[in-house]
């Protein structure tokens, strides 16, 4: 009986998100970073990922329910200090915190208890990449200059302002909302993100601080957007939270290896 | 049998409920990860606890820095006191979940002449490897070929799992400090080992 209770309130959760996911590819994909040295594509699996990032009210619903993510009782291993410090309580949004906003200042863990609770996983970073390619038409928007400079205003808005609620930006060739313009977003692989300075050479005794090939190269120097967020994305530690970070859920379209 | 079972549970939520609420906010002994060694048994990380851990990921078919991390790691080891040594496990655990096998793994322990039992070689699931790298703050990513690129890193932790220290491995090796740290965390945790133990082991 006891046991009863959280199957059927986490089948609900998983049912509810699972309906507003939205499904992708498959799709061979030109990454903006080389997969590997003479390789230019990656093949990403088809998927489905949320049409929102996560709400405040969404991730306080988790957090009653999984009290181990309280800002107050979760361990200091898996968020550090200013996890969730927006909100006026533990347990309360309070009046700086907006329902509808995305949540920020989560961590890397929490993001992902929050997703497997929900019936998912955090995307890949290819995941992310293949679904924020797109523009209100284009599946693959990147050449076009205006995709560009959109999301170049976004970086270049001023810190300090409430964020919106999500869904208020148009939905894109997939139907997916606010990949762009929001929040950064956590992905699951997002530490296989390591980009190295142009001056690296062969004699550099730095190599040494990776084993193999090293560091990822761009192959779309021009994709400002996108470098900046692979930029952001692989200066984090699992335990940050950022006043801007927060993520979506993913997963797996059943049936497709 | 019921009654056997239930009584079981309560005595491991008796002897563990405790120990568990001791542990730091920080130890890597909060993460959930199953470990399979070399030798074939399954352990979980947590139950490393009590001990200095030197430990680092890496993978048997590393063919650039990962040999030179090998035995950075033994370098280390030996240049440590007997006492610290006696408090000191080193963790090495493979981030190709898929072909280092326990068989394999076997084969690497004897390639480096790692025989010591205080040496725990072993694998973990994609997602403990993952989840382990985050904590540890090791950056890697897999390759086509099924080689690895990863940051070889080894981290320090006490004996309560808290990491202490870390050092990039170059060329040279560790630095002074880091080796002192080893020792003076390695032989903290011999001694409280030691106290722990009501009678002393002949030696």
């Amino acid at each position: 009986m006891f046991l009863f209770v959280p199957v059927a309130v986490m089948a609900l959760a998983a049912s509810a998100a699972a309906g507003d996911r939205i499904p992708v590819g498959p799709a061979d994909f030109t990454p903006v970073l080389a997969p590997a040295p003479k390789q230019t594509q990656v093949h990403v699996a088809a998927f489905l990922v949320d049409r929102t990032p996560v709400t405040n009210a969404q991730f306080l619903a988790f957090v009653r329910t999984h009290p181990a993510w309280r800002r107050d009782q979760v361990p200091s291993l898996f968020a550090d200090g200013e996890y969730l410090s927006h909100w006026e309580a533990a347990d309360e949004l309070g009046r700086s915190a907006r329902a509808q906003q995305p949540v920020t200042r989560v961590s890397w863990y929490a993001a992902r208890a929050y997703c497997a609770a929900a019936g998912g996983r955090l995307p890949g970073w290819y995941e992310w990449e293949v679904a924020s390619a797109a523009n209100q038409t284009l599946a693959d928007a990147r050449s076009s200059p205006v995709w560009r400079a959109r999301i170049l205003d976004w970086y270049a808005q001023p810190g300090g302002q409430p964020l919106p609620p999500v869904g208020s930006q148009p939905a894109n060739f997939y139907g997916i909302q606010d990949l762009q313009g929001l929040i950064w977003e956590w992905v699951e692989d997002f530490s296989s993100l390591m980009v190295s300075g142009d001056s690296r050479t062969q004699g550099d005794p730095d190599k040494l601080a990776y084993c193999g090939a090293g560091a990822l190269s761009a192959q779309d120097r021009e994709n400002y957007p996108t470098l900046m967020r692979i930029a952001y994305l692989s200066a984090l530690e699992a335990r940050q939270t950022g006043r801007l970070l927060g993520f979506r859920c993913a997963s797996d379209v059943e049936g497709v290896p | 049998m019921k009654m056997r079972v239930i009584l079981v549970c309560l005595c491991m939520i008796w002897t563990t409920a405790p120990r568990a609420a001791e542990l730091p906010g920080d130890s890597l002994y909060r993460l959930d990860i199953s470990l399979q060694t070399a030798d074939g048994t399954t352990r979980m990380l947590s139950s490393l606890r009590g001990q200095a851990l030197l430990v680092t990921l890496f993978y048997s078919q590393c063919s650039s820095v990962c040999p030179l991390l090998t035995a950075q790691l033994q370098d280390i080891d030996r240049k440590l006191t007997p006492q610290a040594r006696r408090g000191v496990t080193v963790l090495m655990v493979s981030l190709d979940a898929t072909r280092d096998t326990p068989a394999a793994l076997r084969a690497f322990k004897d390639e480096h002449r790692i025989d010591d039992p205080r040496w725990i070689v072993a694998r973990a699931d994609a997602t403990g490897v993952r989840l382990l790298a985050a904590a540890l703050g090791i950056r890697y990513r897999e390759l086509p070929d099924h080689t690895f690129d990863h940051s070889s890193v080894v981290t320090l932790a006490d004996s309560d799992g808290v990491i202490r220290a870390s050092s990039t491995l170059g060329l040279r090796g560790a630095d002074a400090s880091f080796l002192q740290t080893v020792r003076s965390i390695g032989e903290a945790a011999a001694a409280t080992r030691l106290g722990d133990e009501r009678l002393p082991r002949p030696q």
